[in-house]
């Protein structure tokens, strides 16, 4: 093997219980950057992840990580650092002790354990509470020491399922940068969600599942591009919806206009970028006031909506 | 780098110690967390503080001598004790019978129709009259059957019920005083005096002929008066010393003085052709007691202090290895602790941190069951030798501290955690190959485990309790103990042989499972193969399962 | 990575709306784990119940059938789990083999292997003690086993679950919810432990057709194992249902009364055995019972304290373990502890 394998690859994998699906027929690559993973409940997400994981076996076609088959091997968790959705901890251990016995399960001798704790802990931003008990954590804290658990050892791959799942808004933010930070330090780092915006502001790779299939792999942009034969809109608001709309519809790539509500007019075009190189010379040509421009479809919603055969 | 991908310098043996070093760890500290942990320990070692308690008030106590053949009483409270009595041929249950007592000869009765009701004399009086008496015998006692007045116990009568034989009649064989000094009697006595029997009443006489005196001997001397008489080899030995399985001096030695419950007399019961005798059989090799036969009445009363102190003192040692640390220790610590070392990870939801790690499954069970087990014998190793210290002090025996002990405290201690880590393996793998019936299966076995540890406690050969861990494991204490203190089989056969009470011989019995050699050794080696071979197929399954389990 | 996108399934039609297919990421039954992204508002119009509130009897029949029903059929009842109702089923057999025995000894006729039969297994003042107070296989393996199963989990599942909430956030207090658990568990133990006595005695005077002597000779006996056995049942409910209210698992007070029953035995018979001592027998359920029991049925005692040691242990056991109850109860916080 002269190069690396990637860190997560699937062939054809499937796996159902009994009757039902949890992933069909998925064959995908990751390796690098931040990916999000995502799909509405049931999309097979919490499936993906646990077979990763080695925690299921697939019906069909192969998993490997690091090109080594996490069912039969418990190796390539060397390199792998899981935070799971499930909130328990163990409650009775303080934060700092918790890292470090889970450091030692990866091998590592007392002293080393110790050191990498510390400097994860700190690395979340949990060293001043290191010596309390997690029991007695906020639900931020909590999450937070979750994910340096799964740094502690220093992973190559780092899979998050959920982990922005009932934070607040600080929490939230404070989770997000820590993701950012690692896709920055050239980790491989999966991050799960079905809330949309969360996966927006951390990255634009993105794999979508959807009923166990995949749906779509790679930039959120570029997808969006490729899917050319849906009209793809653009909202402005502005004073006069209907003059503006005389105005743009003899322009090339637009097609179609709609006035969604009082105020505010939308255009359809079937390529978005050409559509946004005319449209601020148009704009100042026809001298009405617009006050702001919207890619309302430029979202995961609509994606999804678009990739699931919605709208 | 293997195919795998694996290191194998720094995995396979530098790494390994480390994450089993963790798990195993993590483990004891969660059970530390569990306050069950410590109310089962706790409970554990209440239970040996109370056995203590009492093994300390028997100690203090001191060993009382047994008449371990019981002829020291005096039933018939003549003062003569039944051995004394039985070597003049007289009966313990006839007061007026007792060496050197002498012939009753009938002399003459007053009985209900007779005109003169007034007598007097110094004569055997039995029957119902007023007595005015110069003397009175209050030596001439008898038992309860003899109808002989205890003249000690003498009241006043209770003249304001109306009059003597009229409107009230004392307790038969008693007497009462009456304010003017005379008594009432009803029952037998000896005295001189003016004697008048009230009318419709009966009194005989008569005087005692060939009487001799016979010193009376002290009850002790009935006690431990038949020692043990062996020269430490084997063959046929043993003295009579107080001459009643000879019947050596015995005036009257016929079997039909023994009272019912007695043995008929055998005096080569153990059938050799040497009448009292005790057949000492050697083992050849070793040079041990291994076998005991006696006849009836030979050394059948000996020294107590020289043996049953130190039988009592193993049987304590025994009775608790076996009951206390075996069976009870053994069997609870494990239905407390271990069943939930796995299951209580997978219904809490913690158990992804573990199994996201670089740690075969298999080895994960192997190291919970260990990290369980460094509790639970470390429990175990200081109770026993907290248990040792104690008893081997304040035990019987010329020595300062008993350091023969120490050995069966250590067996009993290695008994124990092989027996909680068979159970230990069991109730873990029943827990992870049922996660939904695991729990009442082990309550069931739990069940099971115990009758049959009770069953071998009864019947230490009985065929269906090797089905069960308890068994192997009181089988182990059986063997080690012999191997320890290799007299013990002698202590045993001493016991049922001499009648000693000492309960060793329930408690222990010669290891069972020896391949037919009666060979301690390999009874050892037989209950630990059986005991590891439960634990290491146990993890073994459990490993494979739960390997092979899709984790939801 | 950005190689060409994967839309193979964006060609079909997913009619369904998301989350459905739900299923495959907790395929154990558990509920409400996560948010339903779709949701749906209902009508909602408030009728005010003017019907007036059954009596409290009913309130507490309810109660009790609830548990008592359940091992028939746990469709709206309580749930035993299946092991436990085989468990059960095992028991009861297994505790009316005499019955069986004795049904063979009619059928074998005067003399021969019937008469051994009946003598063995008939009437007489041990078998009937031990039919409720043998020590085995009857209080090793039976007794103890079917308490730890039917007592272990009555009040230590609601307090795991928290579904004793069910009960307080209705017209039941505390007293009415112990009371009904503690009677459910009692006749449960009691349909094993004293209906299989009483269908053994009966059985033996309907096999051997017995006449008016033989039930005047015998009635006293049977009244006295009657009462030894309610006594057994009303000791061990008292004992388990306590265990129960202090244990947050159903094992744990299951073993906890296992641990009770058999290690005051075996420490007693210990000290007995070694010390010549039977006063902790005291200590002892077990004992205590089969002691009262030996002076109900009139049979000799074996133990060499006094009956009055006994009684009294008994009795404190009952109010002890009583005490415990109902001060754990009425501290039981509604909520999932």
């Amino acid at each position: 093997m002269t190069s690396e394998p990637p860190a997560v690859m699937l062939e054809s994998a499937s796996k159902w219980y009994g009757q039902v699906i949890g992933i069909n027929d998925v064959s995908l690559a990751i390796d690098g950057g931040v990916t999000g993973v995502l799909g509405p409940n049931g999309a097979g997400k919490s499936t993906l992840f646990k077979l990763l994981l080695g925690r299921l076996r697939p019906s069909q076609g192969s998993v490997r990580l690091f090109g080594i088959d996490p069912w039969e091997s418990t190796s390539p968790f060397r390199r792998v650092g899981y935070v799971s959705e499930t909130e328990p901890l163990y409650e009775w251990m303080t934060g700092l002790d918790f890292l470090v016995t889970m450091a030692r399960l990866h091998g590592m001798t007392r002293e080393e354990a110790k050191e990498r704790a510390e400097h994860v802990l700190d690395f979340v931003g949990l060293s001043d509470v290191r010596h309390k008990e997690v029991g007695k954590y906020s639900k931020g804290m909590r999450q937070r020491v979750k994910i340096a658990h799964a740094l502690v050892h220093d992973p190559d791959l780092i899979i998050l399922d959920e982990p922005l799942h009932g934070c607040d808004p600080l929490a939230r933010t404070s989770i997000m940068s820590v993701i950012r930070e690692l896709g920055n330090r050239g980790k491989t780092v999966i991050v799960s969600s079905h809330i949309l915006e969360e996966i927006e502001r951390i990255t634009e790779q993105i794999v979508i599942l959807h009923n166990g299939r995949l749906l779509a792999l790679g930039n959120l942009h570029a997808i969006r591009g490729l899917l050319d034969k849906h009209p793809h809109r653009i909202l402005l608001e502005t004073e006069a919806p209907r003059e503006l709309a005389k105005e743009l519809i003899t322009r090339k790539p637009i097609y179609g206009v709609r006035f969604p509500e009082e105020g505010y007019l939308e255009i359809q075009t079937s390529d978005l970028s050409a559509a946004h190189e005319i449209l601020p010379e148009a704009i100042v040509e026809s001298g009405i006031k617009v006050t702001s421009v919207e890619n309302p479809d430029d979202n995961l919603d609509s994606l999804l909506g678009y990739l699931v055969g919605g709208d | 780098m293997d195919a795998q991908g694996r290191d194998l310098a720094e995995t396979v043996w530098t790494r390994i110690d480390r994450k089993a070093g963790a798990v195993i760890e993590l483990t004891i500290r969660q059970l530390r967390h569990k306050i069950s942990t410590w109310v089962v320990l706790a409970l554990g070692t209440m239970l040996m503080v109370l056995l203590l308690a009492f093994y300390i008030d028997s100690i203090r106590d001191g060993f009382e001598s047994i008449d371990n053949d019981g002829d020291s009483v005096d039933e018939d409270r003549d003062g003569y004790p039944l051995g004394q009595e039985r070597k003049y041929g007289t009966s313990d249950w006839d007061g007026e019978q007792f060496p050197g007592s002498g012939t009753f000869v009938y002399e003459g009765e007053i009985d209900w129709n007779d005109e003169n009701r007034e007598i007097s004399g110094n004569k055997t009086w039995e029957g119902q009259a007023y007595l005015d008496p110069s003397w009175i015998d209050t030596d001439y006692k008898g038992g309860q059957w003899d109808y002989i007045i205890d003249w000690d116990s003498v009241t006043s009568c209770p003249e304001d019920q109306g009059e003597a034989f009229m409107d009230w009649i004392p307790e038969w064989s008693s007497a009462c005083q009456l304010q003017d000094g005379t008594y009432v009697t009803n029952g037998k006595f000896r005295a001189e005096g003016n004697l008048t029997v009230p009318l419709d009443y009966y009194l005989s006489w008569g005087f005692v002929t060939g009487i001799f005196d016979v010193p009376k001997d002290p009850k002790e001397m009935y006690i431990d008066e038949d020692d043990i008489d062996w020269d430490g080899n084997g063959g046929s030995q043993g003295v009579d010393d107080d001459g009643d399985c000879l019947r050596v001096g015995w005036v009257s030695s016929s079997d039909q003085d023994m009272m019912w419950w007695e043995e008929p007399h055998n005096p080569d019961a153990n059938r050799n052709g040497i009448q009292c005798d005790v057949i000492w059989v050697m083992d050849p090799e070793t040079g041990e007691v291994i076998y005991i036969s006696a006849d009836s009445s030979v050394d059948e009363d000996p020294v107590d202090e020289n043996y049953v102190g130190e039988a009592s003192h193993r049987t304590f040692v025994i009775a608790t290895g076996k009951i206390a640390f075996v069976l009870l220790l053994g069997l609870f610590l494990p239905l407390f602790l271990s069943l939930g070392l796995v299951r209580d990870e997978t219904e809490r939801g913690t158990l992804h941190y573990l199994l996201s790690k670089p740690i075969h499954r298999g080895e994960f069970i192997l190291y919970r069951v260990l990290g369980y087990l460094a509790v639970v014998s470390a429990f175990i190793l200081i109770l026993s030798l907290f248990m040792a210290l104690i008893t081997s002090v304040i035990g019987p025996g010329d020595s300062l501290v008993r350091i023969g002990d120490f050995p069966v405290w250590l067996g009993i201690a290695v008994a124990t955690i092989l027996v909680l880590a068979a159970y230990g393996s069991l109730f873990n793998t029943i827990g992870l190959l049922l996660p939904k019936y695991g729990v009442y299966l082990c309550i069931i076995i739990g069940v099971w485990e115990f009758a049959m540890g009770f069953t071998t406690l009864i019947s230490p050969s009985s065929s269906i309790a090797t089905i069960s861990v308890s068994h192997w494991g009181l089988h182990l204490i059986d063997s080690i103990v012999l191997v320890s203190w290799p007299d013990t089989l002698q202590f045993s056969q001493m016991s049922s042989a001499f009648g000693l009470e000492t309960g060793l011989e329930w408690i222990w019995s010669p290891p069972v499972h020896t391949l037919n050699s009666s060979n301690p050794y390999l009874g050892i080696l037989t209950s630990v193969t059986m005991l590891s071979v439960i634990s290491i197929s146990m993890i073994g399954i459990g490993s494979a399962v739960f390997s092979k389990r899709e984790i939801m | 990575m950005k190689q060409g996108v994967d839309i193979s399934g964006g060609n079909t039609r997913m009619e369904s709306a998301f989350g459905s297919g739900d299923g495959d990421d907790e395929a154990s039954a558990s509920v409400a784990q996560k948010a339903e992204v779709k949701g749906s508002i209902f009508e909602q119009t408030y009728r005010p119940w003017r019907g007036s509130l059954g009596p409290r009897w009913v309130r507490n029949y309810a109660i009790f059938r609830h548990h008592v029903y359940g091992l028939f059929s746990s469709k709206g009842h309580r749930y035993y789990h299946p092991m436990v109702r085989l468990t059960i089923l095992i028991v009861f057999l297994f505790s009316l083999s005499p019955v069986a025995m004795l049904f063979l000894a009619s059928l074998g006729g005067q003399g021969g292997f019937g008469e051994v039969l009946s003598r063995m297994w008939g009437i007489n003042r041990y078998n009937l003690w031990g039919q409720v107070l043998g020590f085995f296989p009857r209080n090793l393996c039976m007794w103890p086993l079917l308490t730890a199963l039917v007592v272990g989990g009555m009040i230590s599942d609601d307090r795991r679950n928290g579904t004793s909430a069910i009960y307080f956030s209705r017209p039941v207090n505390r007293t009415d919810y112990t009371a009904m658990k503690y009677l459910s568990s009692a006749v449960v133990l009691g349909f094993v432990i004293v209906f299989s006595y009483m269908v053994y005695y009966t059985s033996a005077i309907i096999l051997n057709g017995e006449g008016w002597a033989f039930l005047i000779d015998t009635l006293p006996i049977f009244m006295g194992g009657l009462l030894a056995g309610i006594l057994l049942v009303l000791t061990y409910t008292s004992l388990g249902l306590a265990l129960s209210s202090i244990s947050q698992s159903r094992f744990f007070a299951a073993v906890a009364f296992l641990a009770v029953i058999y290690g005051t035995k075996m420490v007693a018979f210990l000290i007995e055995s070694t010390f010549e001592s039977s006063i902790l027998y005291v200590l002892s359920p077990y004992d205590g019972l089969a002691h009262i029991g030996q002076w109900l049925v009139g049979i000799e005692s074996n133990y060499d304290h006094p009956l009055a040691f006994s009684i009294v242990s008994i009795l404190l056991i009952n109010f002890l373990s009583l005490a415990l109850l109902t001060s754990r109860v009425s501290s039981l916080e509604v909520t999932r502890e």
